[in-house]
């Protein structure tokens, strides 16, 4: 077998990876920042960068399995590949969540009392960030430790969007010419909460390609209690 | 492992010597019932000279020794009352390159039936044989012409006829595809899987494609650093090839050794 | 092909041309010597071929020593009856001709030639009646007691051989025969005024049916003939199932010991042994040592005691076989080791013994190759003198070998005597006795050869 043909395109395949990765990264902060600061333009680039995103995501797709046909892989080349081809359908997916971030900024009002309904989705935006930046580091030092601890981030995230949500719900309830609004704003905040969910999604797949064993890395995530 | 299964045969720290030089070393391995075991590993790691083992083809090498066991029906076949000849008659094999007789293809099935004192009807045992290893509708019409006139892939498939023929419990496949083309090594390995409904088969491979297609346990040999072949790893072969337990297992499956 | 010049450290454009050209040169300076070799054995046995044609086809000058005309004048003269009709002495009744036959030899052949054949049912020609039946009435009574009498062609037959008694004064080569005709008539009309000339084929049908004489005209290599064939059929019994056995049991059971390695090396060496010691130890073993066996006096088949000894066609045959006993061993364990160690792999993965897989896979694969190496190696017993004449093949004989006790005669040793004679004659007829045994060895190996290709292919 030429080891030299397939260590090479597994070696671009994870550069890709990662430059995917870290537009995505990006991507979610200026999503945030954009609906904060009302950014229509900024909102109207994202959603065409989610359809490179997206081609992205399916070239990645393809050559990981190009390579399982023309190369064989066995082992960890093959867990390789296909926690990258995971890895990239996840990055995909949390960029449709700042996609579903920017249309929920072009869509919603010009408001006065959006500020203090998303004042906790920068902090989410971050913690994110930084969980991502952390599997995505996990992911090139083949770190299985590393992507262990990270999913532990996504409770701070969890509760940050258990008290937007609570400071969503109570405003939409003492105005209901509002609740349209606030759905939507809410939405925005869970788009948030699911990328982290995504992930330790992520970290998953990298512990798999790691030592061969697939772990549910459960977050307490639960679904948020439906008062109005 | 198939915890619930019987055992076909079974090597118990079995070590083969050819003269003074240990080929094989500290064989712990046991084949289960009526599934494909493959056996993969680097050449010259020793394994089919443990395959050989199994149906004492090693005597015909007369340097050869074994030490140890090999069970078979709960009877070491190594041991001073056991003759090899009944042994190969229970215990059949398939070689590296398809060897018919210089007979008619009828004959090629017929013999091994006829040596070993067949009572029953010969036509009907060369039928089903034939048929047993998808040849007949190729061959049907022309039974009566040389096995050599076929085509590689088609005599191998006469070959593996011919063993089923003696009715064995166990079939040992050396390299069974190695000389022929991709599609007829794709006809003989869809042919093994059908034959494990009835025989218990281990088969040597260097494609280590064909062990994962094609079996339902693998076992990886090795050899040390005097050259003597030890089983490194014996697993389920989906687990085996997915997540191997031992580095070196990993490094020889992934094209990094060997 | 003008290619862009690169510095590529071999020769380019031109250069590579005369390089290639060179190579192909030299490759054809040596396919010349392989030729002029083929071309010297060609050569060699086209010089053979004529060599021999040249003597066994020519013209002779045959001199009767007394002219049938004479003889026919007589018989004129004395009024023989149906003389005075007869043009020829083959016209004459067979009373005549015995009467001139009786003028011409001596009482004692007439009576010996009576003895084996009488001339007439009713009276007798050169025998007294007493004493020929007395000797039918003995205890060995000769042919001529019970068989028919002679009739005219056989009488006519016995007075050319023994009153005309045509002879060969001079014999000239084929060659000679065809371009030199008027230089041979000249001398034929100085030297020898009465003899004819005339176009003779020393091979024909009488040839190869007559036995032995001592008259080239009348020679003949029917005892060579039947005594060859004996000897290589003992020959075959012997060598072809020992060598064989012996082939198989070397390379499928000996194992590889020190003492089977010797036995080994001096097969081979064996091979190489000058036949002639083969001859002295024939001599040594079959003719003296298993004299009682080999004369036959053990099994009680011989009738003549005094003059049996070991010197029969079993010991010629014996002495052959062990001649050729080394190549067919080893020719049979070339064979045997060619065949495809896979097969008996084959066979023995099957539960079969190891002489099942050795008589049903490995020696019909082997037997083709087999057969050539014992087809060699009988073709050079056919061929071989020397040891024949040290176990005593007999120099003359005249009769018909009829069993493996018998006196025998080969071929090569009958070519062998009738070179060493000193008339010419006997060059020619040994000329021709060359050309039977070519033409013999050719059928045999022909033979075999037909055999071995129908096995070859029945068993491919």
């Amino acid at each position: 077998m030429t080891r030299h043909v397939l260590e090479r395109e597994l070696r671009q395949l994870q550069d890709e990876i990662l430059r995917l990765g870290s537009e995505v990264e990006e991507n979610l902060g200026v999503a945030v920042e954009a609906l904060r600061r009302r950014d229509m333009v900024r909102a109207r680039q994202l959603i065409q960068a989610d359809e490179w995103i997206n081609q992205r995501r399916i070239q990645i797709g393809m050559r990981g399995l190009s390579l399982i046909a023309t190369q064989q892989p066995f082992a960890s080349d093959m867990r390789q590949i296909a926690a990258m081809i995971e890895i990239a359908g996840e990055l995909e997916r949390i960029h449709d969540y700042v996609k579903g971030i920017a249309k929920i900024n072009l869509q919603i009002d010009e408001v006065y009392y959006l500020e203090p309904l998303i004042a906790l989705y920068p902090q989410m935006a971050v913690k994110t960030q930084e969980m991502l930046r952390g599997a995505l580091d996990a992911f090139v030092n083949r770190d299985a430790v590393l992507a262990r601890q990270i999913p532990a981030a996504d409770d701070v995230v969890d509760d940050l969007y258990k008290s937007a949500y609570r400071v969503i719900v109570r405003y939409a309830a003492q105005t209901p010419t509002a609740v349209e609004m606030a759905n939507q704003i809410e939405w925005a905040g869970h788009n948030l909460e699911r990328s982290a969910d995504r992930v330790i999604n992520i970290c998953e797949w990298i512990i798999y390609m790691v030592t061969g064993v697939f772990a549910e890395l459960d977050s307490e995530y639960e679904t948020p209690p439906l008062t109005m | 492992m198939n915890k619930n299964g019987e055992i076909a045969i079974e090597a118990r720290e079995m070590d083969v010597y050819y003269a003074h030089f240990r080929a094989v070393k500290g064989i712990n391995i046991k084949f289960p019932t009526r599934k494909i075991t493959a056996l993969i590993g680097p050449s010259g790691c020793g394994k089919s000279t443990v395959l050989r083992s199994f149906n004492r083809m090693n005597d015909l090498v007369l340097v050869a020794r074994v030490q140890g066991e090999v069970l078979y029906r709960g009877n070491n076949i190594y041991g001073k009352d056991v003759d090899p000849v009944e042994i190969r008659r229970r215990i059949g094999m398939v070689f590296q390159k398809p060897n018919p007789f210089a007979k008619s293809i009828y004959e090629n099935v017929a013999w091994g039936a006829r040596i070993n004192g067949y009572k029953g009807n010969m036509d009907e045992l060369v039928e089903s044989s034939l048929r047993q290893a998808a040849l007949w509708d190729e061959v049907k019409d022309k039974l009566s012409q040389s096995g050599y006139s076929l085509s590689g892939g088609q005599q191998q498939r006469l070959c593996i006829a011919r063993t089923i023929a003696v009715k064995p419990e166990i079939i040992l496949m050396d390299e069974p595809t190695s000389a022929l083309d991709p599609v007829a090594t794709l006809r003989i390995e869809e042919l093994i899987q059908e034959l494990k409904q009835n025989y218990t088969i281990i088969i040597v491979t260097h494609n280590m494609q064909q062990a994962a297609r094609a079996s339902d346990y693998t076992a990886f040999f090795n050899m040390d650093e005097d050259r003597a072949g030890y089983l490194v790893e014996y697993n389920a072969t989906n687990m085996l090839f997915t997540n191997p337990q031992n580095e070196m297992t990993e490094q020889y499956i992934t094209g990094r050794f060997g | 092909m003008a290619v862009q010049q690169l510095e590529t450290g071999y020769p380019e454009a031109e250069a590579l041309q005369r390089q290639i050209s060179q190579r192909h040169r030299r490759g054809l300076r040596w396919r010349w010597l392989f030729q002029l070799s083929t071309i010297v054995g060609i050569v060699a046995l086209l010089a053979l071929l004529y060599n021999i044609l040249n003597q066994s086809f020519g013209l002779v000058a045959v001199q009767n020593t007394v002219d049938p005309r004479v003889l026919l004048e007589g018989a004129k003269t004395a009024v023989l009856p149906g003389a005075d009709t007869a043009e020829t002495l083959a016209d004459l009744p067979k009373e005549t001709l015995v009467a001139i036959l009786a003028e011409h030899i001596s009482t004692g052949l007439g009576r010996r030639l009576e003895r084996d054949q009488r001339f007439f049912a009713d009276q007798f020609a050169f025998e007294d009646p007493a004493l020929f039946a007395e000797v039918c009435a003995g205890a060995e009574p000769p042919a001529g007691c019970t068989l028919e009498p002679r009739d005219q062609n056989n009488v006519y037959e016995l007075l050319l051989e023994r009153v005309v008694a045509p002879d060969v004064v001079q014999s000239w080569s084929l060659v000679d025969s065809v371009f030199r005709r008027g230089a041979i008539e000249e001398q034929l009309r100085t030297d020898y005024p009465t003899a004819v000339l005339e176009f003779r084929s020393w091979i024909t049908a009488d040839f190869i049916v007559s036995p032995q004489s001592s008259t080239p005209e009348f020679a003949g290599v029917r005892t060579a003939i039947l005594g060859s064939l004996w000897v290589v059929v003992i020959t075959i019994v012997f060598s072809f199932p020992v060598g064989v056995g012996a082939a198989i049991y070397l390379e499928e059971y000996a194992t590889d010991n020190r003492l089977n390695r010797l036995i080994q090396t001096n097969i081979s060496n064996l091979a190489g042994v000058p036949s002639i010691i083969y001859g002295m130890l024939g001599l040594a073993i079959f003719v003296r040592a298993m004299e009682t066996f080999t004369s036959g006096a053990a099994l009680g088949v011989i009738t003549d005691d005094t003059t049996a000894n070991g010197r029969t066609i079993l010991s010629a045959g014996l002495t052959l076989g062990l001649l050729i006993l080394p190549l067919i061993i080893i020719n049979a364990q070339e064979a045997i080791r060619a065949v495809p160690r896979s097969l008996r792999q084959a066979g023995f993965a099957l539960g079969a013994t190891q002489w099942q897989t050795i008589w049903h896979h490995v020696l019909p694969s082997a037997m083709p190759g087999i057969l050539t190496g014992t087809i060699l190696a009988i073709s050079r017993a056919i061929g071989e003198t020397a040891p024949l004449v040290v176990v005593g093949a007999s120099t003359f004989i005249t009769l018909d070998p009829s069993g493996p006790f018998s006196k025998f005669t080969t071929l090569p040793i009958q070519i062998y005597q009738w070179t060493a004679r000193p008339q010419a004659e006997f060059r020619n007829i040994a000329a021709a006795a060359i050309v039977v045994l070519l033409i013999l060895l050719l059928s045999l190996n022909a033979t075999a050869v037909v055999m071995r290709n129908r096995y070859a292919t029945k068993t491919a």
